[in-house]
């Protein structure tokens, strides 16, 4: 900013000349004229650079046209064109020059000088210089001493001044008494007529002795010491009132001036606009440089058409909607950080110039197109004139922001729906939790699953508003979010590479087509409310779908034995294990940590529940259960290991049975998991976890098979010790039978002819 | 071969009260749960396997609990199992829960009841705390006291509620007999003043439930040894007795005494070999892990009487080529 105020203090020697009207040119070549003791007046147009702010803000003003009345407009002065302008010429130029301004008000200073060459071409202001200045010079003298006498009068602290008679002639409407080191108001006698009265630069610090003035229009106090405003009640007339520069902390005691058309109370100590609300004829108010807070009372200004209040400490500005000719307003260098703050300036229809430079808002990135898409009215913005193409920017913009605005507000929806749903999944699960823990003591688990069914249901009719609304939603939501569906019992969400499971219900979208992409995109995945044994009977499928899951993050799943773990040692791949002490109870033993590396050894996993594995850890793991897949592998009978083996390839192929009926693809699949299963790590692939479920139902089938063995091994037992008893008893008869047999041989071939003679007999009957 | 008990029992009782039975029903079910592997390798040698396994203790691992609890041997075999198993957890120093315990023991045995660990745990702990901490060689005569005698003990806790109610010693020993009847006696908080009951009662009654008993129970001779340090004592106070007596524990002859509890060389040489292969260890990484593996499998095998060549061969020629497989894809 700090260039454009040098442009400005530049521009500002030239106005002094141009268009701050006579006043201001007074002011400058009043020095020029009065050798005797003003030089350093000159100052104000030769070392411009070191103008105060003051001057600055004053001077800001004067070239945007804060001081130009039209005085012909109001038809104020309309016979009595030397008040102002000593011609006719000059008059017209006048106007032109107010014209010409307030038109470019606001502008760039480019623009402004591009008005001041205006003002060089139109030739009005050479030869309008000198007759000013000789009125300047002839109102000069008045302080010389030559013509005016300032007498003590008799009071003593109050001077008095006179005019000569013919310096009264000449200028009966005007005096200047500019840097006189007054410290109060002269007593101005006899000058009843006077209208323009000039007292900058001095050392006033209260208004005095202006009663008698009463068609004074004019009033400069411009760089004195006042500190409250007073002593003008007389002054009914008044039109422009310059207090820019004093010490005033409050507005008040302008009751009477109700034809007020120009009020500067710029760099004051003012903090709080009050008691304007009468001046309907108000029409430039200039508050820069106080100690404003915020902007409102601004109720009555019905004519104000400039208010300006740069460099207060503003934070929001209200009522600025009720002033209907309000055109210009000045905001730079406050503090106002939303647009909010300033959303009555929507309202202000009149309002075409507006300056925001200079506060936080300026710096937002929405800034512009905010304010544009809100102030359809505006035609400048900080200066600088909007362009059609900008109002086109900041309404696409705008647009834009509208969208992001809806579907923020979508995806919090969707934010607030997914709590509720979470909410409820884990009400549900706490249900269930508690029922099954009640059932597990008195029945059997299988017994316990059914019931557990019931506060689900009980659930879903208490929040059976929910399932349409999410309905609704979906149906809008599906194309911009990816793969995201809700229902009251379970969530899915895809959220970048993290796969979000709450509740068992959300297991079956396992099964649902996932796109390749998003699906190897998924490398994370994160089950809330299931229950492990459940988990368990869908991760040959997660396999299958979910290739390149590396991280698995377990929270409320009912993790309570290291067996479980077993179960994981399935999957391709583990990178990363979080196990959620919330509802895992296993987190709890000192040794769960080591299993998992023991058993998941063939993954080399990097980390556990976010602490990096170290091979220290490792070892210890292998220390503590190395024994255990040493024993496990190595002494198992073979039958055994054959079984073990085989149970789990069995399970695995029947999960993939139950979920699908593609059988030709599955086997495929089976052979290489099978095989893969045995490749994983002979020694540890005995240990694997079967659901309690499936253990159950195994148990039931050994139970079966074992009757039938029982039965079968009596019956051969039986048979056995039968034929034992009846070997044993022939055993018994055996020597004797062979005794009886040989005796009766031996009886048999005692005779021997008589033997030979039945042998004889024997063989011929034979034949 | 001829024991006296042999001729004095018909045949089928013999082998029932011998638990052969057990195991031949067990093998002819194994048999049946995997016709087809074994078949393939000869029913002889599934047999024969089988009754070695039944001679070498492995024949519990991973078994359901109803068949590690049916005969004395399969609790002693099965204690073993675990003291070997889970020893190098005790040598660490790390103390644990009872839960902890249970899962450890669910490692061996996945449908192994809470209710025994829970016993268990109390003979350490005297009371209810069940959520402290325990060693491992307390636990683990604790357990092993429970776990063997269990029938016994049920049998000996009613004992003792019976003599705590405070019937004299004649009537107490008929109740024993029908474990029915005590329960329907309520116990009186009275005796609870005086702390337990008299040591010489309560072995007068232990004895006769020995005489009784047709479950194993630990040797009377022992029990009046344990129960002749005291005059009076509780029931945990007893089996506290019973499960740190050397005595006992050399009977029942599954554990080591308790201060060879930790020590187990040749495990310990086992274990010194897998070590030196952990994976993310220097360059075992990219080793065979599973190759690595097998040769430590054979020793113990080799030690048994035989071994079936045929498909341990074919299942490690497979586990071969599968790594073999992964290690050029990962290479």
């Amino acid at each position: 900013m700090i260039p454009g105020k040098y442009r400005s203090v530049s521009g500002r020697t030239a106005n002094n000349v141009n268009c701050g009207l006579h006043l201001v040119i007074q002011t400058s070549s009043l020095p020029e004229k009065n050798k005797v003791e003003f030089r350093l007046n000159k100052e104000t147009s030769s070392f411009p650079g070191r103008l105060l702010q003051h001057d600055l803000e004053r001077n800001y003003s004067s070239r945007q046209g804060a001081y130009k009345f039209n005085w012909e407009d109001k038809g104020y002065i309309s016979g009595d064109g030397r008040v102002i302008s000593p011609s006719p010429r000059n008059k017209s130029a006048c106007i032109s020059s107010t014209t010409n301004v307030t038109e470019l008000c606001g502008l760039e200073m480019k623009t402004t000088t591009s008005s001041l060459s205006a003002f060089g071409d139109s030739s009005i202001q050479t030869p309008s210089k000198p007759r000013i200045r000789q009125g300047c010079h002839s109102a000069g003298p008045n302080v010389s001493g030559d013509h005016i006498n300032l007498v003590s009068s008799s009071m003593p602290s109050f001077p008095i001044l006179q005019r000569s008679s013919e310096e009264k002639i000449l200028y009966s409407d005007r005096l200047t008494l500019e840097r006189q080191k007054l410290t109060v108001c002269p007593v101005i006698d006899g000058e009843e007529h006077l209208r323009l009265l000039n007292f900058q630069h001095n050392f006033i610090t209260r208004i005095q002795n202006m009663s008698n003035l009463q068609r004074l229009i004019f009033l400069d106090l411009y760089d004195n010491q006042i500190e409250e405003i007073s002593g003008l009640s007389t002054l009914r007339s008044l039109r422009v009132l310059l207090l820019g520069k004093n010490r005033i902390k409050k507005i008040s005691n302008l009751e009477n001036l109700k034809s007020l058309d120009v009020l500067d109370l710029h760099g004051n100590q003012i903090t709080l606009i009050e008691n304007v609300s009468h001046l309907c004829d108000l029409r430039v108010l200039n508050l820069a440089r106080n100690l404003l807070s915020h902007v409102d009372n601004l109720n009555g200004l019905d004519s104000l058409t400039e208010l300006n209040l740069r460099h207060n400490q503003i934070t929001f500005v209200r009522d600025v909607d009720n002033l209907p000719c309000l055109q210009r307003l000045f905001l730079s260098f406050n503090n106002i950080s939303s647009f909010e703050t300033v959303s009555c300036l929507a309202d202000c229809t009149s309002l075409s110039d507006i300056t925001f430079d200079g506060n936080p808002i300026a710096q937002e990135s929405w800034y512009k197109h905010t304010i544009l898409q809100n102030m359809m009215q505006l035609r400048q913005l900080d200066m600088k004139r909007i362009t059609e193409e900008e109002r086109r920017m900041a309404s696409v913009v705008a647009k834009k922001e509208e969208e992001k605005k809806r579907e923020s507000h979508k995806q919090s929806l969707l934010k607030e729906k997914k709590r509720l749903t979470i909410n409820n999944v884990a009400r549900k699960w706490d249900l269930q939790q508690h029922r099954v823990s009640n059932f597990v003591t008195n029945q059997d688990r299988k017994d316990s699953d059914s019931p557990s069914q019931e506060p689900c249901q009980i659930d879903g009719s208490t929040i059976s508003a929910f399932p349409e609304e999410a309905g609704s939603l979906d149906s809008g939501l599906t194309n911009s979010l990816q793969g995201l569906s809700v229902t009251d019992t379970h969530l899915v969400e895809v959220d970048g590479d993290l796969l979000s499971l709450y509740g068992s219900g959300a297991l079956e979208s396992l099964d649902r087509n996932w796109s390749v992409q998003t699906a190897g995109m998924v490398t994370t995945i994160s089950f809330t409310f299931i229950e492990f044994d459940e988990i368990v009977q869908v991760l040959p499928k997660l396999k299958i779908k979910f290739p390149n899951s590396l991280h698995l993050k377990f929270k409320e799943t009912n993790l309570v034995m290291l067996q479980q773990f077993n179960a994981l040692a399935q999957l391709r791949r583990i990178d990363q294990l979080t196990i959620d002490p919330q509802g895992n109870p296993v987190v709890n033993f000192t040794l769960w940590k080591y299993y998992v590396l023991f058993r998941l050894s063939h993954f080399s996993m990097q980390k556990i529940n976010g602490t990096e594995v170290t091979p220290n850890d490792m070892i210890m793991a292998e220390r503590l259960f190395g024994i255990l897949a040493h024993v496990a592998s190595s002494e198992l009978p073979q039958y055994r290991l054959i079984s073990i083996l085989g149970d789990a390839r069995k399970k695995h192929f029947r999960y993939l049975l139950d979920t699908k009926g593609k059988k030709s693809g599955i086997v495929n699949e089976e052979n290489n998991d099978s095989k893969r299963l045995v490749g994983e790590n002979t020694n540890r692939a005995t240990l694997n976890y079967t659901t309690r479920e499936f253990y159950n139902e195994k148990l039931e089938e050994i139970k079966e098979k074992k009757k039938f063995c029982k039965m079968y091994i009596e019956d051969l037992v039986k048979e056995a010790t039968e034929i034992n008893m009846k070997n044993e008893a022939l055993q018994k008869l055996w020597p004797q039978m062979f005794i009886e047999l040989v005796r009766d041989a031996v009886i048999e071939i005692r005779n021997k002819n008589s033997y030979m003679k039945l042998c004889l007999q024997q063989i011929t009957d034979q034949k | 071969m001829l024991s006296p008990e042999r001729l004095a029992l018909p045949d089928h009782e013999y082998l029932a009260r011998r638990h052969v039975l057990t195991y031949m029903e067990d093998a002819v079910c194994q048999l049946l749960e995997n016709r087809e592997e074994i078949s393939q390798y000869g029913i002889a040698r599934f047999f024969t396997e089988y009754f070695n396994s039944v001679c070498q203790g492995t024949h519990i691992l991973f078994r359901e609990f109803s068949f590690i609890q049916a005969t004395p041997h399969n609790r002693a075999s099965f204690l073993r199992a675990f003291w070997r198993c889970f020893r190098t957890v005790g040598k660490n120093g790390d103390l644990l829960t009872m839960k902890e315990y249970h899962c450890l023991l669910q490692l061996l045995c996945p449908d192994f009841p809470l209710e025994l660990t829970q016993k268990a745990a109390r003979i350490v702990l005297m009371d209810d705390a069940m959520d402290c901490l325990m060693s491992f060689s307390d636990f683990l005569f604790a357990f092993q006291i429970q776990f063997y005698y269990s029938e016994f003990l049920e049998n000996v806790a009613a004992a003792y509620q019976d003599l705590l109610s405070g019937r004299n010693p004649n009537t107490v020993t008929v109740p024993t007999s029908s474990s029915g009847q005590h329960r329907q006696r309520p116990a009186l908080g009275e005796a609870a003043m005086l702390e337990g009951v008299e040591a010489s009662l309560f072995y007068q009654c232990l004895e006769s439930l020995c005489d009784r008993y047709k479950y194993s129970c630990p040797p009377p001779a022992l029990v009046k040894e344990v129960l002749s340090n005291a005059q009076r004592l509780t029931f945990y106070g007893f089996l506290v007795a019973l499960s740190k007596h050397r005595g006992i524990n050399r009977a029942l002859g599954a554990l080591p005494d308790k201060g060879d509890l930790l020590q187990d060389p040749a495990m310990d040489e086992e274990l010194e070999r897998l070590l030196v292969q952990v994976p993310g260890l220097v360059n075992s990484a990219t080793a065979n892990p599973e190759a690595s593996c097998l040769p430590s499998r054979t020793p113990p095998r080799a030690g048994s009487p035989w071994r079936p060549p045929h498909p341990s061969r074919k299942l490690e020629t497979e586990s071969d080529g599968s790594t073999e497989e992964t290690d050029q894809s990962e290479t």
